[in-house]
């Protein structure tokens, strides 16, 4: 057993009917038994990633190594639910779930998927054509844990979700994720929804790894200060600075004490990602989990 | 105690691997299946009625108008009705092994693959515990497994009947062993002609990964491959010293070699379709087996 779920190396891929690549150079490491969030806008590549983590497509560059091994190798010991929770409009509920059993059949947990499916009310005879968005996710995931998974690779999972159900499907998840120290990465751009369940952070732009660490110590690595127009923020790493009138606001990486001039805050996280999305070439951090425990 | 319970179900293997796979995908195309089941069930009663009271009743009505004693008569070349049902049911099995290749590349190519990997239920499967390629061998098993019965025993009664109707087949209804339904539905062309639709059909979803677009194109190709190969026929196999490369030059004796020849030709279109398809799949995918 290894204690890295997934580690990236220079990973890129390239597609041919785009022109840029969807990823590029990205590195990072993931720590198991962490829940990691995945985030960037629209098109940063995270769909991207969890496929290559996922071994539905094969790397162009570098290469991802999950659970100790090659993501096809790793196939049985992960579960990928895809943005568009694709199942087969013509089978029932319970015909999805003897599918899960027949294509998983070293390791399928039929309580496990039944009672995700049993919390939501979903009557079992009922085709797949004729449930809501809500309750596909929920199929979807009942799915993905009834695999009994070591990784559980998550593409924008409550999107379709009312309140009341990602609520309870989030609490349903994260239960079972630290029951079975299960490693869990989701993909979301609403930073909010992410805040409360994770405890590590992988930040995408432009196909390349913005922030990538510990929640809490990427957190900590940055201040918002505010100051007067035209204090200096030197020897800080700026990441983003605004002048509203005489005040200045700005998220910094400190590299020092502040100093007498500017005042700190403990930013959010929102604030810290919003930051990093407005400024796209603020230099990159990546805090790796065992330098950061040091 | 949940865990206890956990373990007991997982020790009760329900299936085992590939027989999950297999069942899985009977299950998911069960139309396509029982659409085949009807098809391959209809062929066989026509031709089982063809070969018992049909043609009773077409000998029957052919004697009747007294044209068995052997005097040319001109009443004998227009048939009554009983003949007329009779030949309208061989023509509609030929019609219908006529039409298997291009419904079975259709089908592949848009229902099977296309459609799968244009939704997503592809990549569904691949990340449960099926790798693509056995993902892929399992499409392809599972449908060559059901034509390969089903289109032999469409020829074998075609052949049955064809041999023991010789008089009504061929000189009432004024078919011969070269025409190309004929041709086709009395050896194993019939059968090689719907594995290469299978392959084809499999090789445009792969490559396309759109249900429309890989229909369309597997039709088109399919379409393609018969149009040559039946100006190809001809040539497949020598003539007499003398003779063109027409197929009613060839003396009735060709008939297996050619045959074979074509037969072969198909299974190597087939078979390399099936092997670019299985590595464009590992291309993407990047799966080793």
């Amino acid at each position: 057993m290894t204690d890295t779920a997934i580690e990236a190396a220079g990973l890129g891929r390239r597609f041919r009917r785009r022109r840029g690549p969807a990823l590029d150079g990205c590195a990072f490491r993931l720590p198991a038994g962490s829940v990691c969030a995945l985030t960037g806008p629209n098109g940063a590549g995270k769909s991207t990633l969890l496929a290559l983590a996922a071994g539905l497509l094969r790397p162009t560059e570098g290469t991802i190594t999950v659970l100790g091994t090659t993501p096809a190798a790793a196939r049985e010991r992960l579960a990928h639910v895809a943005q568009n929770k694709p199942l087969h409009p013509q089978l029932t509920v319970a015909g999805t779930l003897r599918l899960g059993r027949d294509l998983n059949p070293r390791r399928w947990d039929a309580r496990a998927a039944e009672r995700i499916v049993a919390e939501g009310d979903l009557d079992p005879d009922t085709k797949i054509r004729a449930l809501s968005g809500g309750q596909r996710t929920r199929v979807a995931l009942a799915l993905a844990l009834g695999k009994r998974p070591e990784l559980l690779l998550l593409d924008e999972p409550m999107a379709d979700l009312d309140p009341l159900a990602r609520h309870q499907l989030t609490a349903t998840l994260m239960a079972d994720a630290a029951d079975r120290g299960t490693t869990v990465v989701m993909s979301s751009h609403v930073v909010a929804e992410l805040e409360g369940s994770c405890d590590h952070l992988l930040l995408l732009g432009s196909g390349r790894v913005r922030l990538a660490g510990p929640l809490d110590d990427l957190l900590a690595a940055h201040t918002l200060v505010t100051g007067r127009a035209g204090d200096a923020l030197d020897p800080h790493t700026v990441v983003e600075s605004r002048t509203t009138g005489r005040q200045l606001t700005a998220m910094v990486r400190p590299a020092g004490p502040l100093g007498d001039v500017l005042q700190g805050d403990r930013p959010s996280l929102e604030e810290v990602v919003l930051a990093h999305l407005r400024s796209p070439d603020a230099p990159p951090l990546l805090l790796d989990a065992r330098e950061a425990a040091v | 105690m949940t865990t206890t319970t956990t373990r007991a179900r997982a020790a009760v293997r329900p299936v085992s691997p590939p027989r999950g796979l297999l069942l899985a995908l009977l299950r998911l195309h069960r139309t396509a299946l029982w659409f085949w089941l009807g098809l391959v069930a209809v062929a066989a009663a026509a031709l089982l009625w063809a070969l018992g009271p049909g043609a009773d009743a077409a000998w029957a009505e052919y004697r009747g108008m007294g044209c068995d004693g052997g005097a040319p008569d001109l009443g004998c070349d227009l048939p009554g009705p009983a003949f007329f049902r009779y030949e309208t049911t061989v023509t509609v099995v030929i019609g219908i092994l006529f039409l298997l290749p291009t419904l079975t590349a259709a089908w592949a190519g848009g229902s099977l693959i296309g459609r799968e990997l244009e939704s997503g239920t592809a990549q569904f499967a691949w990340t449960q515990s099926v790798t693509p390629a056995r993902w892929l061998a399992a499409k392809l098993a599972v449908p060559a497994l059901l034509l390969v019965p089903g289109t032999l025993a469409i020829t074998l009664l075609h052949r049955t009947l064809w041999t023991s109707d010789h008089h009504l087949m061929r000189v009432l209804a004024w078919r011969a062993w070269y025409d190309d339904g004929v041709f086709e539905a009395n050896g194993v062309l019939a059968t090689a002609h719907a594995l290469a639709a299978l392959a084809l059909g499999v090789l445009s979803g792969v490559l396309l990964r759109r249900a429309l677009p890989a229909l369309g194109v597997a039709v088109a190709a399919m379409a393609s491959l018969t149009s040559v190969l039946d100006d190809l026929r001809p040539h497949l196999w020598p003539t007499p010293p003398g003779t063109p490369s027409l197929m009613h030059k060839h003396p009735a004796s060709h008939f297996w070699p050619l045959q074979l020849v074509e037969t072969g030709i198909v299974m190597a279109v087939a078979a390399l379709a099936t092997a670019t398809a299985f590595l464009v799949l590992r291309r993407r995918t990047g799966a080793a087996v």
